[in-house]
């Protein structure tokens, strides 16, 4: 009986799943067009008040309000030193003619797609959200294009980058706080300053785990190879590039890893419990696993950014798929200034700085990361340097949703000895057909 | 001669009831296999998510000291508590419900009878998840979604359509022989008291089966759960807490605590069931008399 009801919980929350991409991917197609629109009524409300309200904070007009936040549950965490909380009332006590009351939600980043998708209107008055979200957080009507001084501040604090991750038709959708991408942990005792800059070297050497058969890792062989996904990651029309020889010569190239004694496969966090062991000496993550690799190595501990691989005798740069967690402000906020505010204020680089020093969160201001004791710390060097040299924006248009299936099944095809040098090119075609094919229509 | 023939009809039953517990034997390992990995787990001191042996290499209590101490990101106690009030509610309430629902099926006649059977059976047919978005809407336009009325809402929805389950109850009920509630009649008893003196005292098994299931459906729902708690931690039940134990900035840490919670929350429930026992069996004795 138990199991059975287990059993079709499961069920339904797959076909729940399934239905909720369902419906979110023919979404994007139809109300593109509105929420542009929509969007920019928005920026003209927020701009005008808030350039007032920015030109002379003594002439804030009085307000009364119950501004609803949400943000991961670290960041209101007492043990993490509560940044969300602590934020807040200082944003409070900043602005003496808003009396203001916070209601705080839980609600990740990579969350704030189906949380503010279901009910913007009942959502948080400003949130935090990945990147990759974007487009579907538009077409929710769930988030407010940034105008005038905000703007301003985004553009002039971060690099450009970043920028573009939160750009989308030109406008700003959100404040950023941090980057998101992954890269590489290893063990200083196994491979020298030279080998970790090749990942041949590395394999020739001793054991490198790799998450081969997850879809956000796969394609950065791919893209090393000059393959691309839509144009530089902003142009639906293009699709995604995975043809001819440049992909062929990955596909084999990666037939020969998977057959080299030294890979080991990264799956359900046997990377982590291999560096733990010792029985593997490198494993590509983020920076949610820094805690838990620094505490696996100890002195040994070392990070650095994504090594080439030789395709036919060339020397090619892994690049991952990075994006950028930013702060987002609903545009169905009763006091649209003040959450565009308070949205700023919870990206500015003192807030940053004090996100990093309470959870490592790693910063995203230009000006905060010349500073010297974030650029001592080799987590943050690494995940920026990782952002800025070896790495894409990952894609966030909406046919980017066919990607993650075909791009996974692959590696599983891959691991368990389907795909072979005799087939490659025919298996290469095929994957870069089930890529640019809609799985919703 | 007479003697060999038993001697191989010994042998011969020996040799099947061997085969038969052997295969049982295996199944039973087979089931009873992830509950024990589960529990072993619950006990790993080693963390992470992945492991290269079935046995943990060292033991430990501390992940449930964890679990019920270390509150500030998952706060497991407060999770168990809402589930747990729900889950009081459900059982009574549902069980109220569909008993009720079931006597009327069973005993009473009336022209919507068939016609209220079939739907039933046709609406059960379809997943219960379907309506969520519309649920939401409809207790956000109540005033059902914010604040400690999610609780409220929550027992709304795990108890309101219960009443259509009513299959095996009046399955049940069709057993008990009409003349005990004939003579009930006679002596001058109304339907309810039919019911409450004369159905419900017979029908033990199928009390503490109705009782049981109901109890539990709050501590297995993910969706309704999900989609009405939303943001608000302080209301989450069970299942969202172990969901979030499970996403990729938590598992390493909280893989063991996850197993230890999955362990704690069939507490509970097995709590109940062996309370209930006895009268599961009272209740069979008598409904074979009966």
């Amino acid at each position: 009986m138990k199991k059975k009801k287990v059993m079709s919980l499961l069920l339904a929350t797959a076909m729940a799943a399934t239905c909720l991409t369902a419906c979110g991917g023919s979404d994007n197609t139809t109300t593109n067009n509105n929420t542009t629109t929509e969007g920019t009524e928005t920026t003209e409300g927020t701009e005008t008040t808030e350039n007032t309200e920015e030109a002379a904070p003594a002439e804030e007009e009085a307000i009364t309000a119950t501004i609803k936040v949400w943000s991961p549950s670290e960041d209101q965490s007492a043990d993490n030193g509560n940044w969300l909380g602590t934020m807040c009332d200082e944003f409070n006590a900043a602005h003496p003619n808003w009396d203001l009351t916070f209601e705080y939600g839980v609600c990740a980043e990579s969350e704030a797609k189906t949380q503010v998708g279901q009910d913007p209107t009942a959502a948080a008055d400003v949130y935090m959200f990945a990147n990759d979200q974007l487009t579907d957080l538009i077409a929710a009507n769930g988030i407010a294009q940034l105008g005038g001084e905000t703007e301003t501040y985004v553009k002039e604090t971060n690099s450009e980058a970043i920028v573009n991750s939160i750009t989308v038709d030109d406008a700003i959708y959100g404040v950023p706080f941090t980057t998101n991408t992954w890269f590489m942990y290893y063990d200083k005792s196994a491979f020298t300053e030279d080998e970790i800059k090749n990942l041949d070297k590395m394999l020739a050497k001793d054991k490198v785990s790799f998450p081969l058969n997850n879809s956000w890792y796969i394609a950065s062989f791919y893209v090393a190879n000059g393959c691309t996904l839509f144009g530089d990651g902003t142009d639906n029309e293009a699709g995604i590039d995975f043809e001819g020889d440049k992909a062929t010569a990955v596909t084999n190239y990666l037939v020969d890893v998977v057959g080299n004694p030294n890979f080991v496969n990264d799956k359900d966090g046997s990377g982590l419990a291999g560096l733990r062991d010792g029985s593997v000496k490198a494993m590509f993550s983020g920076s949610w696993d820094y805690t838990a690799v620094k505490e696996a190595l100890g002195d040994n501990f070392g990070v650095t950014v994504l090594p080439t691989i030789t395709i036919d005798g060339a020397e090619k740069q892994m690049k991952s798929f990075a994006g950028s967690k930013a702060i987002g402000v609903n545009p169905n906020a009763q006091y649209p200034q003040v959450a565009v505010a308070l949205a700023k204020f919870l990206g500015s680089a003192d807030a940053q700085k004090k996100h990093y020093e309470l959870r490592s969160v790693v910063p995203c201001n230009t000006e905060l990361l010349e500073q010297e004791d974030v650029q001592s710390d080799a987590l943050v060097v690494a995940q920026n340097a990782t952002f800025d040299t070896t790495s894409i924006l990952q894609p966030f248009v909406s046919n980017m949703g066919n990607y993650w299936t075909p791009a996974e099944n692959f590696g599983n095809s891959l691991l368990n000895g389907e795909v072979t040098k005799d087939n490659a090119a025919d298996m290469t075609k095929s994957l870069n057909e089930s890529l640019n094919t809609s799985v919703v229509e | 001669m007479r003697k060999r023939e038993t001697a191989s009809a010994k042998t011969r039953r020996f040799i099947s009831n061997t085969i038969v517990h052997v295969c049982l034997a295996v199944l039973a390992v087979i089931w009873l296999f992830p509950i024990f990995w589960v529990i072993l787990t619950s006990f790993r001191a080693e963390k992470g998510s992945y492991v290269s042996s079935f046995f943990p290499k060292s033991y430990t209590l501390d992940n449930y000291k964890r679990l019920f101490t270390d509150t500030t990101i998952l706060n497991f106690p407060q999770m168990f508590m809402n589930t747990l009030i729900i889950a009081i509610f459900c059982a009574v309430i549902s069980s109220f419900f569909v008993l009720s629902v079931s006597y009327c099926m069973s005993r009473l006649r009336f022209k919507m009878r068939k016609p209220f059977m079939n739907l039933a059976m046709v609406l059960g047919l379809f997943p219960g998840f379907m309506s969520m978005i519309a649920v939401y809407y409809i207790l956000k336009a109540i005033g059902l979604s914010e604040g400690s009325m999610i609780r409220v809402a929550l027992i709304l929805v795990y108890t309101g359509g219960s009443g259509a389950g009513f299959y095996i109850a009046k399955g049940f009920f069709d057993t008990i022989p009409k003349a005990l509630d004939e003579a009930a009649y006679l002596d001058g008893a109304t339907k309810f008291q039919v019911f409450t003196k004369v159905t419900i005292p017979l029908s033990k098994p199928i009390i503490v089966y109705t009782i049981l299931t109901s109890f539990m459906a709050p501590w297995l729902d993910f969706i309704f759960a999900k989609v009405i708690c939303r943001a608000d931690a302080k209301y989450y039940t069970v299942s969202i807490g172990l969901w979030k134990m499970l996403e990729k900035e938590y598992i390493d840490s909280w893989y063991t605590c996850f197993a230890a919670g999955a362990v704690c929350v069939s507490i509970p429930i097995a709590i109940l069931f062996i309370a209930m026992q006895n009268m599961y069996v009272e209740g069979m004795a008598g409904a074979v008399k009966g």
